[in-house]
């Protein structure tokens, strides 16, 4: 069964008949986690780097901001039994429309921002396909941890 | 190149925006035009006056007192935006059905154009602009040529998409180069076809093109700028991808800063469900 993840959502699941699947990933961010041991994946799709932005916005949605949701993300695949040490951890996304450059690259910019998050909480990126000027999907199979990214106009292919 | 005028011939296969679209398209292009103008159009066509209603008392437009006539809808929200929503309401059906040469499925250039026609007049009611109405209706259908070029694009993406990666065209650019004829220029032919206005025939051709739009004139970078914001959230956006040109000076002209394109996309969170109500509302006739 797909659970799909809209934009600025995010969903966790441990039901092995699940696929978590996040459509048109522009210069949003796909963020998709997997403990194969407690066979737990949840999946982010965020759209905006910093939620100083707007603080009643990120209070009503913390999913839209990539500061807010990607802790949450984390923290619910543990309450179901993930454990840091073990996840298989997939980015893609941020696209950017051309001659796009710097802060009003939000793609790059919503990039950076996990980058920096990741680096200061130790957490290495398994599979990474992010920029470009594509839309991206991906599609996270809960039973098997695996993994389906789909580039429009492109194909689809195993990661 | 394939035949330019073959193409071009199949804008007589397509069904108008609306049998009353060109005549409510002349009122919102006018600007002293009157309610009672309105009302003449619309009054015979029961079905566009329900579904009207229906729209207007949608979740996107939140209004606490239900609308039971196209009068109080005018006295609540405006006229241009009436008129507006009359359009929408009823030139849905060349949209709505699934896109494959770009990779569009059902609903999704629909959608794609809904939310652009929020946006753009969003942007436009924040700058102040005159003639919302204009803007709102030339987002909403500055991509009807997608509509003809789809099967075009579908039996040459191969061709276009490596103009686009090794060339570092714009996808508008290789579907000219490859096909002869770009979205956007034979969205501006129909738009004749039709008896669209020369100002929103205009906006159609250059939505891609924001910089060649005279200084005085925003009309075509606001709805470039919503354009732009709907490609980076990713509503609608299909095989061509973000492949189009960022117009960092234009987006200056209007006075937006990265900031406030970022409250605009936090900002369109909140519309989602209100748009899908919508984009559901809205029929062909």
């Amino acid at each position: 069964m797909d659970i799909v993840v809209g934009v600025g959502d995010m969903k966790v699941s441990n039901d092995p008949d699940v696929v978590l699947v996040t459509y048109s990933l522009s210069s949003c961010i796909g963020l998709a986690i997997y403990d194969p041991v407690a066979k737990v994946g949840s999946l982010l799709h965020y759209m905006l780097p910093e939620s100083s932005l707007d603080g009643s916005k990120a209070r009503e949605n913390p999913y839209m901001f990539g500061d807010t949701g990607i802790p949450l993300l984390f923290k619910e695949a543990y309450k179901l039994g993930a454990k840091k040490n073990r996840l298989k951890v997939i980015v893609v996304g941020g696209a950017q429309i051309l001659d796009q450059k710097g802060f009003f690259n939000i793609g790059k910019r919503n990039h950076t921002l996990l980058r920096k998050m990741f680096w200061k909480n130790n957490v290495m990126i398994d599979y990474e396909e992010v920029g470009g000027t594509v839309n991206r999907t991906i599609r996270l199979e809960i039973e098997s941890g695996q993994a389906w990214l789909k580039v429009s106009g492109i194909g689809v292919k195993k990661i | 190149m394939k035949d330019i005028e073959r193409i071009i011939r199949e804008i007589d296969k397509l069904k108008p925006v609306s049998h009353i679209g060109d005549r409510i398209m002349e009122i919102t292009s006018n600007p002293n035009s009157s309610l009672a103008q309105l009302v003449n159009v619309v009054k015979y066509d029961q079905n566009i006056t329900a579904n009207l209603l229906k729209i207007c008392n949608s979740s996107y437009f939140g209004l606490r007192k239900k609308i039971e006539s196209i009068k109080q809808a005018v006295a609540l929200l405006g006229i241009e935006k009436v008129a507006s929503l009359v359009v929408m309401g009823s030139s849905a059906h060349n949209f709505k059905k699934a896109h494959s040469g770009y990779d569009l499925k059902e609903g999704e250039l629909w959608r794609y154009s809904v939310s652009s026609a929020l946006m753009a007049q969003d942007l436009a009611e924040r700058r102040h602009l005159k003639s919302i109405s204009l803007i709102f209706t030339s987002a909403l259908l500055k991509d009807i040529g997608k509509v003809i070029l789809n099967e075009y694009v579908g039996d040459s993406f191969e061709d276009i998409i490596k103009l686009v990666q090794d060339k570092g065209l714009t996808f508008i650019e290789a579907e000219k180069e490859i096909i002869g004829i770009d979205h956007a220029e034979l969205g501006a032919r129909i738009g004749e076809r039709w008896n669209f206005s020369p100002p929103m025939v205009n906006i159609i051709r250059n939505h891609h093109y924001p910089d060649k739009s005279p200084p005085n004139d925003l009309s075509i970078p606001i709805t470039y700028l919503a354009d732009s914001i709907c490609m980076m959230i990713g509503i609608g956006v299909g095989s061509d991808g973000l492949a189009y040109r960022y117009h960092q000076d234009v987006v200056d002209r209007l006075h937006f800063s990265d900031t406030d394109i970022q409250k605009t996309i936090a900002n369109f969170w909140g519309k989602f469900k209100g748009i899908e109500e919508l984009v559901n509302l809205s029929q062909g006739d």
